[in-house]
C-alpha cells in the first residue's frame, strides 16, 4: 500500500534536550497510527511539523508526496486537524464558529457535521467561552471532521471527555477508520491507542522508542496464564513440569506461565491432578509491551528509574 | 489574497471595540470643535493683542508730538536764518518783473506756465552763478527756496493781491519745508499717503511757528515754549479727529477721541520739557528725554515679559487646541487603543492561544491570513477616521464654518495626518503582532513603543513652539525627536506650509515597510499550533 504521510530523519532541536531527534516512520493508507509519550516528551512538535506549522531542522516530511512546509497549504485540502490545546477564535457561539469554519473549509454541505453533533450530543448554541472544556472539545472535533476529508490528525483528542463520551468518539473515529481514512492521533491512554490504532509509536525524550503492531500483539504464538494452588505441596510439584515461569509469587502459591499455543492441552492435562484455586489468561496488551520495552531500553542505556511519591516511575538519566 | 470567511470573523471580534471608540472619539471631537467655537476662547487673547497695538499706537502718537514739538523751534531758528539773509533777496524781484515786462513788451501774455518756465530759468542761473552760497545753506535747499519764493511772488502778482515781505518770505519758507518734508518721506520709503500727511503736519507747525515768531521777535527773551506745545497738541487733535471721520463713530465719540489725543500728546510734550530741563540742552540729552517721554506699557515692562506677553496675543489657540492637543494626543489616544488591541488581537493572539490553528488547518495560505488580517486592519482603521472627518466637518460647520479658526480644507488635512499617523502606528503593532508568538511580547514592544510615543508627544508639547515662551521649556522638545507623532506636522497645516507633505510621506513609508516587514516574516515563522 502507498505510504500517504512520510517522515524522514526529522530533527527540531530546541536546546536542553527538548525537541525531537531523528523521527522516522511511514503511514499508509487506511492505517491508524498512533503516538503514546509523558508529556513534553515530542508527540506534538511532530504533529505540528505533520501540518507544515514547524519548519524542519532536518530532515522531511511527506503528506501525499508533497512537503509539509512548502506546500503546507495544498496538503491542508485532504487533511483535517484537532489542536492539542483547544482555543476558539473569538466568536459568539458554537454555530458561529462552526459556520465560520465552514466558509473558511469551503464547505457547503452541513449534513456530516449535523450528524456527528448529533452523535455527540452537542448543544452549538452555548456561548464559546463559557464552555465546558469536554464541550469545547466536541465543538474541536466537529470542526474538524466536518469536512470528511481523507487524512485525519488528532492531538490528544480524548481530554476532557466523559467516560461515555469517550466511547462515542471512538466509535467515531474506527467509523472513520472503515471509511479507509488515514489517522494520525497522540494520546497518553493506552486503551484507546489499542482500541483504534494499527501501529503505536512510543515516544521518549524527542525519540522513537519502539513502533508496535498491535495485530502482531494480539496474535501472540504464546499465551500467558496465571495459576493459583490450594495447597504449596501442589506448588512445589508443579515446578517439576518444567513450563517457562514468567512469575512466581510463593506467599499466594502463585505462577505466571508461558505456554506456546500448541501445548495448551498438554497443560490442562498436566494440571488435572492438582487442585486449583483459579486459573486465568493474562493478556499482554500494549501498556504492558511498552513497560517491558522501557526496561529493556533503560538497561541497555544505564538509566535507574527511581519510584516518585505517587508511585509512578519517575525517569533518571545517569550520566 | 483576502479570504472572506477570515475577513468577517475578525470583524466580529473588533466591532465593538471599533464602535466605542469611534463614537467616544466622535463625540470628543465634536464638543472640542463645537465648545470652543462658542466660547471665544480668542477673547483674552484679542484683548492682550489690543493692548500691544494701543501702546505701539499710542508710542507713535507720542513721538510725532515730540518731534512736532522739537521742529518747532528747528523752524523758528531755520527761518529766522532766512530772514537775516533777506537782502539777499533783494534783487528778485525787480528782476523777475523786468523779464515779465520783457515778455509782454514781445505782446506773449505771461501765463503760470511761463512764468514757470522763467522762475526754474532764473532759478538755476543764480545757483550757476554761485550766489546760492551766501545763504550758508545746502544748494538744493537754497534752489527750492528760491523758486518758491518766486512762485509766492509771482501766484501773488497773478491773483493781483499785494504782500508784505513779511508774508512772501514766511509762506516761501512753509512751501519749502512741505516739500523737503515730502521728498524726505518718500525717500525714506513712506506710501505716499503717509508722507502727504507728514509733510502737511510739517508746514502745519511751519505756519504757526513763523507767525509767533513774527509777532514776538522783538522780544529775544520770548520762550516759545507754550506756543509750540498747544500748535501740537491741537495738530494732533485735528488729525485724529479727521482719521475717525466717516469711521461711524458719532461726532461726541469723535470729539471725545481728539481729546484724549490732545492729553496724551500734552503729556509727552510736558515729560519731555521736564526731562531737558533736568538733563541740560545738549543732543544727547534731547535723545534720553525723548525717549522718556515716548515710554508705552510695551517699554515700561521687562523686554523678556513683554516679548512673552506679545506672543501670548498672537497665539493660536484653536490651532492648539484642536490641533496640537486634540488631533495629535487626546484624539490619538483612543484609536491606539484599539489598534494595539486588535493588531495584536488578529495575530500574536490567535497564535499565542492557538486559535489561529483552525484557520490554518483549512486550505488557507499563510500570507491570506496577513494579508486579510492587515486588510481589516486598515479598513477599520479608515472607516473610523471617515467617521472622524464627517462628525469633525459637521462640527467646524456649526461652529461657524470657513469663518472659524479652523477652515474646512484645514480639518481634512488634520483628518488625514491623524489616519496616517495611525496608519504608521498600525503598520508597527501588526509588524510585532506578526513577529511574535506571544501576546505579551506583542504587546509590550507594539503597545508599548506606541504608548512611549504619545506620552513624549505630550511632554514634547512643553517645548513645542506652540506653547507660549512664558510656558515653554525648550529642552522638553528633545522628546518631540523620540516621538513617531512628530511627523504629523499640525503647525504646517495650520500655518499653510508645505512641510507637513513629505512627514506625510515618511508616516506612509513607516507603515509600508512595516507591513511588508511582518506579512513576510510570518510566512517563515514556526507557529505553536
Amino acid at each position: 500500500m502507498e505510504d500517504i504521510i512520510k517522515v524522514e530523519n526529522l530533527t527540531k532541536d530546541y536546546g536542553e534536550n527538548k525537541g525531537v531527534f531523528n523521527i522516522s516512520f511511514n503511514v499508509k493508507k487506511g492505517e491508524v497510527f498512533g503516538f503514546v509519550g509523558t508529556n513534553g516528551s515530542g508527540k506534538t512538535t511532530i504533529i505540528r511539523h505533520i501540518m507544515g506549522f514547524l519548519k524542519p531542522q532536518k530532515g522531511e516530511i511527506k503528506v501525499l508526496g508533497l512537503d509539509s512546509w512548502k506546500n503546507s497549504c495544498e496538503i491542508k485540502k485532504n487533511v483535517e486537524y484537532i489542536p492539542g490545546e483547544i482555543a476558539f477564535p473569538d466568536l459568539r457561539d458554537g454555530t458561529t464558529f462552526l459556520k465560520n469554519q465552514a466558509e473558511l473549509l469551503g464547505l457547503a454541505d452541513m449534513s456530516y457535521a449535523n450528524k456527528l453533533i448529533e452523535k455527540l450530543q452537542l448543544d452549538t448554541s452555548a456561548n464559546l467561552k463559557r464552555m465546558s472544556k469536554g464541550m469545547k472539545q466536541k465543538t474541536a472535533i466537529v470542526a474538524a471532521l466536518m469536512a470528511d476529508k481523507d487524512i485525519i490528525i488528532l492531538d490528544e483528542p480524548t481530554t476532557g471527555l466523559d467516560p461515555l463520551m469517550r466511547e462515542t468518539f471512538l466509535d467515531i473515529i474506527l467509523e472513520e477508520k472503515s471509511k479507509g481514512k488515514t489517522i494520525i492521533m497522540s494520546s497518553q491512554m493506552f486503551d484507546e491507542l489499542e482500541i483504534t490504532c494499527d501501529r503505536v509509536a512510543l515516544i521518549l525524550d524527542g525519540k522513537i522508542i519502539d513502533i508496535a503492531d498491535i495485530k502482531e500483539l494480539k496474535n501472540l504464538p504464546y499465551k500467558l496464564f496465571k495459576i493459583e494452588f490450594l495447597s504449596h505441596e501442589d506448588f512445589i510439584k508443579f515446578k517439576k513440569f518444567k513450563y517457562k515461569i514468567v512469575r512466581v509469587q510463593e506467599q499466594y502459591n502463585q505462577f505466571t506461565i508461558q505456554v506456546d499455543n500448541s501445548k495448551i492441552n498438554k497443560l490442562f492435562k498436566d494440571l488435572k491432578n492438582f487442585k486449583l484455586k483459579f486459573i486465568s489468561e493474562v493478556k499482554k496488551d500494549l501498556e504492558k509491551h511498552f513497560k517491558e520495552v522501557l526496561t529493556e531500553f533503560y538497561k541497555k542505556n544505564d538509566i535507574v528509574l527511581k519510584p516518585t511519591k505517587s508511585g509512578k516511575e519517575d525517569v533518571k538519566h545517569d550520566k | 489574497m483576502i479570504n472572506r470567511a477570515l475577513f468577517k470573523q475578525s470583524c466580529k471580534a473588533h466591532w465593538i471595540k471599533w464602535l466605542s471608540v469611534t463614537l467616544s472619539t466622535c463625540v470628543m471631537l465634536m464638543i472640542v470643535i463645537i465648545v470652543l467655537g462658542n466660547l471665544g476662547i480668542n477673547d483674552i487673547r484679542d484683548s492682550l493683542k489690543n493692548v500691544f497695538v494701543q501702546a505701539d499706537q499710542e508710542s507713535s502718537l507720542k513721538e510725532n508730538s515730540v518731534d512736532g514739538y522739537e521742529s518747532y523751534f528747528t523752524m523758528i531758528d531755520g527761518y529766522s536764518a532766512i530772514e537775516s539773509k533777506a537782502p539777499l533777496l533783494a534783487f528778485l524781484q525787480p528782476q523777475f518783473d523786468n523779464q515779465i515786462d520783457e515778455l509782454e513788451g514781445q505782446g506773449i501774455e505771461a501765463t503760470k506756465e511761463v512764468r514757470a518756465q522763467i522762475i526754474v530759468t532764473m532759478v538755476s542761473g543764480i545757483i550757476e552763478s554761485g550766489a546760492a552760497a551766501g545763504f550758508g545753506m545746502d544748494e538744493s535747499l537754497v534752489k527750492v527756496f528760491l523758486t518758491n519764493y518766486l512762485t509766492v511772488y509771482s501766484d501773488a502778482q497773478l491773483e493781483g493781491t499785494s504782500l508784505t515781505d513779511e508774508k512772501l518770505l514766511s509762506d516761501a519758507y512753509c512751501n519749502t519745508i512741505y516739500q523737503v518734508t515730502y521728498q524726505d518721506a518718500i525717500a525714506n520709503g513712506k506710501s505716499e499717503e503717509e508722507a502727504l500727511v507728514q509733510a502737511s503736519s510739517s508746514s502745519y507747525i511751519c505756519q504757526d511757528a513763523v507767525a509767533s515768531y513774527n509777532k514776538n521777535k522783538s522780544n529775544s527773551e520770548y520762550n516759545y515754549s507754550a506756543d509750540a506745545t498747544n500748535c501740537v497738541n491741537l495738530l494732533m487733535q485735528t488729525q485724529a479727529e479727521q482719521s475717525l471721520a466717516g469711521s461711524g463713530m458719532t461726532e461726541d465719540e469723535i470729539k471725545q477721541y481728539g481729546v484724549a489725543v490732545k492729553v496724551i500728546s500734552n503729556t509727552a510734550i510736558n515729560t519731555y520739557q521736564l526731562w531737558l530741563n533736568e538733563l541740560g540742552d545738549t543732543e544727547d540729552a534731547k535723545v534720553e528725554a525723548k525717549s522718556q517721554a515716548t515710554k508705552s506699557i510695551s517699554d515700561e515692562i521687562p523686554e523678556k515679559v513683554a516679548v512673552a506677553l506679545q506672543e501670548l496675543g498672537n497665539m493660536d489657540m484653536y490651532g492648539l487646541i484642536i490641533g496640537s492637543i486634540f488631533y495629535r494626543i487626546a484624539g490619538l489616544l483612543l484609536p491606539m487603543v484599539f489598534v494595539i488591541m486588535t493588531a495584536n488581537g488578529l495575530l500574536a493572539g490567535q497564535v499565542d492561544s492557538g486559535s489561529m490553528a483552525y484557520v490554518l488547518s483549512t486550505p488557507t495560505k499563510r500570507r491570506t491570513v496577513t494579508v486579510t488580517q492587515l486588510a481589516y486592519l486598515v479598513f477599520a482603521l479608515f472607516s473610523m477616521f471617515a467617521m472622524l472627518t464627517v462628525f469633525s466637518v459637521i462640527a467646524v460647520a456649526i461652529a461657524g464654518g470657513n469663518n472659524f479658526a479652523i477652515n474646512y480644507s484645514e480639518i481634512l488635512l488634520l483628518n488625514a495626518g491623524a489616519f496616517l499617523t495611525m496608519f504608521a502606528i498600525a503598520g508597527f503593532c501588526f509588524m510585532c503582532s506578526a513577529l511574535f508568538n506571544r501576546t505579551k511580547h506583542s504587546l509590550s514592544i507594539g503597545g508599548g513603543l506606541t504608548i512611549f510615543s504619545l506620552v513624549c508627544t505630550i511632554l514634547g508639547l512643553f517645548g513645542s513652539t506652540v506653547v507660549p515662551s512664558a510656558m515653554r521649556i525648550s529642552s522638553m522638545d528633545f522628546f518631540n525627536y523620540l516621538s513617531i507623532i512628530t511627523f504629523f506636522d499640525t503647525v504646517s497645516i495650520l500655518n499653510g506650509t508645505l512641510s507637513y507633505l513629505w512627514k506625510f510621506g515618511v508616516l506612509l513609508g513607516i507603515g509600508i515597510v512595516c507591513i511588508i516587514i511582518g506579512v513576510f516574516r510570518f510566512d517563515k515563522k514556526d507557529l505553536p499550533l
